[in-house]
């Protein structure tokens, strides 16, 4: 924790009651990414009996640069470095990680469907606890990853689905088990009328390809065979998203429906055990991310995020999306639910977060663009936020609106996992663009606060002031402030525009005759101190010099005192300076003997004279101690 | 204590009672080593996880340890310091086949050493780098680096690879401690 310091002190001598001299202000050290907010100084002036005192205030304002100081300096105080090994080659996003008890020992386990390159080496990889367990390999890019409770069989495994082209694998105790295939879709009657043609060989293939091209770009879906014929890419259809929902029972263990959207915009719930299709439903576009919420057979909710920007709430039985629709300013790259609250990341930087009816609640600003989303739900201490993977190599978590920790990667960070690792519970499963693995364990003792990090009115603001009660002492002078108002003012107002005006005169006239310690002229930047040691009746007389210039050096400058000779006598009268270094003080010595016992004391003046000048540069003034009198032995 | 417990310790032939407090994270074998030392008829068959502490005792050559096996689950861990105060020595368990959490045990045996009842006390530490039988366990040593243990000066301490199912490297630890604490005690009494 670092405090920085600003202050100044002021303080002003006049021939009155008020005494000054002044000091000048230190330098202020700054931080490139924090600028110091300066303290405040007032005058206030309070009457005295009848004369005018004047009481400056000064305040010292301290700047915390707590948080942000210990972030820049790459320690993280609430997360542990538990894992990392940057050359584990695992090439994933958020939505193809997953974690699980898959062999109901306690020790969960990480699921990845790693990407591989994209055409070849797509695997699906099983962590225990930093080392790999178990590996199978995919056929087609996986696009999600669940896991979910099947059967009620002991020991209660969960079995792994995987989502890769239209086929979902599902893999139970780490062997493939089933291999479900999607429905296929329903074929317009005009092109299976005319791929009986072309059995039948009644029709030419010329023709048929024109037939087919036409009903293409009247909008139809054509099968696998005719997107072939026409030399497409062939676009079965294929699943973009899965998530899974409670059946009947919302335990932990209890068997869960899976719950797909695919790329002909359709969402469909399966069956667990036999694996058929329980419900469908059609979406206006195609679903990107999806977040269900509920039981199937009680009542549930599924919010879709689609490629046309706009987010859905589908209920059970409901056909009609458009109730609750969100429409989003830019394309969505994340979504997730946490309770009631939707948090959805943009394209244009910004993360949004609307309530389960569609209305905005926040939206905050992002210094780089959003790679991935994911939530922290951790019950033991009931915390929830959001966690945000920016493309500048951080992760930010949001707990409502507020940034409340910022966690500095070495890569950009593509998936992103938090949940139970091993026996740990607050673990953050981290991959990278560069195929990292990063796992973090939350401290035991670390503390999210809100409003740590955005700047805001300080703690203190909210403290109650112990304000005193009314006095009649109080009531009187209000009493008497009310009758006497206007006088009590031009009273206020006159003397404090002759304090001014003597302030200024006095500042005017110190200028002039160079009386104060610090020279106004910038030719010769000097600062002079002076003091006094000894009892007497010998004194030593300390002058300390100090160039104030950052380059220049000071010459030619001789010390001499203005005296009462009568009184003092001083061994060195002239003193000749050498060349002064900026930067340095220099000290110059000489001895005072008090020739007078009877106890006076006076002012000595110090002047700083530059050869050629007749006025000196600089002045200060002295006032000497009583001494002590003159032992005769 | 009394003028008779004051004689038979003087005889030397009632042990010095020592308090010993056993922490480490869950499922690292505490309450195992504990029910290792225990007299056999005391001996449990079946170990589950402790919830909260248990309180052992058990003997071992010129010591009576009471030993307070405490629960290494995170939501316990916070009793811990509750007992520092009154221990004289302590035995940190580590699993040293869990290399995801060992930086989690760091982090705990960091918060014990900087607490206020033991940062100037010069207390005995045992370390246990228990389940050295587990296939991709690791070595006394690495456990000693990976747990910043080179840095402890001030406190003497003592590891070693254990194996709590069958009891390997138990005595060696325990033997050790006992020595420890002994001296401890010799030089309390003469200060006396």
């Amino acid at each position: 924790m670092r405090d920085l310091f600003v202050y100044f002190h002021i303080s002003f001598e006049t021939n009155h009651s008020l005494s000054p001299s002044f000091v000048g202000f230190p330098p202020c050290p700054t931080h490139n990414q924090i600028g110091p907010s300066w303290g405040i100084f007032t005058l206030a002036i309070i009457p005295r009996d009848d004369e005018i005192s004047a009481l400056y205030y000064i305040f010292f304002i301290k700047v915390k640069l707590e948080k942000l100081a210990t972030i820049k300096e790459g320690k993280n105080d609430k997360w542990l470095d538990a894992y990392h090994d940057p050359v584990a080659s695992i090439y994933t996003f958020t939505q193809c990680l997953t974690l699980s008890d898959i062999q109901a020992d306690g020790d969960w386990k990480l699921i990845v469907a790693d990407l591989g390159t994209g055409t070849y080496d797509m695997k699906l990889k099983v962590y225990k606890n930093t080392t790999l367990m178990s590996e199978h390999t995919i056929i087609d890019l996986p696009t999600g990853v669940v896991t979910f409770y099947m059967d009620t069989h002991e020991p209660r495994t969960p079995a792994i689905a995987v989502a890769s082209g239209p086929y979902i694998y599902v893999y139970k105790n780490l062997r493939p088990y089933f291999k479900f295939t999607l429905p296929p879709l329903n074929i317009h009657p005009l092109e299976e009328d005319l791929w009986n043609q072309a059995k039948d060989d009644q029709v030419n293939v010329y023709s048929m390809r024109e037939m087919l091209e036409n009903l293409r770009q009247e909008g139809c879906s054509l099968t696998v065979r005719s997107l072939r014929l026409l030399q497409l890419e062939s676009g079965h259809t294929v699943i973009t998203c899965l998530d899974t929902m409670k059946k009947s029972v919302a335990d932990e263990d209890a068997i869960s429906c899976l719950v797909l959207g695919t790329e002909s915009k359709s969402i469909y719930i399966l069956d667990p055990e036999a694996f058929t299709v329980l419900a469908t439903m059609d979406l206006p576009s195609v679903p990107v991310f999806i977040s269900v919420n509920g039981m199937f057979d009680v009542d549930y909710r599924i919010v879709v995020s689609c490629r046309n920007g706009c987010v859905y709430t589908l209920k059970r039985g409901s056909k009609d999306v458009g109730k609750h629709m969100i429409e989003l300013n830019s394309q969505p790259v994340g979504m997730q639910r946490i309770n009631k609250n939707i948090y959805v990341g943009c394209m244009d930087e910004t993360l949004h977060c609307f309530t389960s009816k569609g209305k905005k609640l926040w939206t905050v600003r992002l210094p780089a663009s959003i790679t991935t989303i994911e939530i922290i739900d951790y019950k033991p201490r009931s915390f929830s936020a959001v966690l945000v993977a920016l493309s500048n190599q951080e992760v930010h978590i949001y707990k409502e609106k507020f940034l409340v920790d910022i966690i500095k990667m070495d890569d950009t960070v593509t998936g992103l996992k938090f949940g139970r690792f091993g026996r740990e519970d607050g673990t953050l499963v981290m991959t990278t663009k560069r195929g990292g693995l990063y796992v973090k364990i939350l401290k035991r003792t670390a503390k999210f606060e809100e409003k740590a990090l955005s700047a805001g009115p300080p703690v203190a603001q909210n403290q109650k002031l112990n304000v005193p009660k009314k006095t009649k002492l109080f009531v009187d002078q209000t009493q008497r402030e009310r009758e006497n108002a206007v006088a009590m003012h031009r009273t206020f107002q006159r003397d404090l525009a002759h304090l001014r005006l003597k302030v200024m005169r006095e500042y005017v006239k110190a200028l002039d005759n160079s009386m104060n310690p610090i020279s106004s002229d910038p030719m010769e930047p000097l600062k002079l101190s002076a003091h006094v040691q000894g009892i007497g009746p010998t004194f030593k007389f300390t002058v300390k010099l100090q160039n104030t210039s950052l380059s220049q050096a000071s010459s030619n400058l001789l010390i001499t005192f203005d005296y009462d000779n009568k009184l003092y006598d001083f061994r060195k009268k002239l003193i000749q300076v050498p060349m002064l270094v900026p930067g340095l003080t220099y000290d110059f010595e000489t001895f005072v003997d008090c020739l007078n016992d009877k106890g006076i004391a006076e002012n000595v003046k110090v002047y700083v004279l530059k050869q050629g000048k007749s006025v000196p540069l600089i002045t200060g003034v002295v006032s000497m101690p009583v001494s002590e009198s003159i032992v005769v032995v | 204590m009394g003028f008779f417990d004051s004689l038979a310790q003087w005889l030397g032939v009632k042990k010095k009672e020592v308090n010993v407090l056993v922490v480490g994270l869950d499922n690292s074998g505490k309450s195992t080593i504990i029910n290792h030392f225990k007299s056999p008829e005391l001996k449990s068959h079946e170990i589950v996880p402790t919830v909260g502490f248990n309180v052992e005792k058990f003997k071992s050559k010129a010591l009576a340890f009471t030993a307070l096996d405490m629960s290494g689950q995170g939501r316990y861990r916070n009793l811990w310091e509750q007992y520092y105060k009154e221990c004289d020595g302590i035995i940190f368990v580590i699993d040293s086949s869990d290399k995801l959490r060992m930086v989690v045990a760091k982090d705990e045996l960091d918060l014990l050493l900087q607490h206020s009842e033991l940062n100037n006390k010069r207390i005995p530490i045992l370390f246990f780098a228990n389940k050295m039988d587990a296939r991709d366990s690791v070595s006394s040593v690495k456990c000693s680096h990976l747990m910043g243990l080179e840095t402890l000066r001030d406190k003497p301490w003592h590891i070693c690879a254990s194996n709590a199912l069958t009891g390997d490297g138990l005595h060696e630890g325990v033997d050790w401690l006992t020595d420890q604490l002994k001296d401890v005690l010799e030089k309390k009494s003469r200060k006396k």
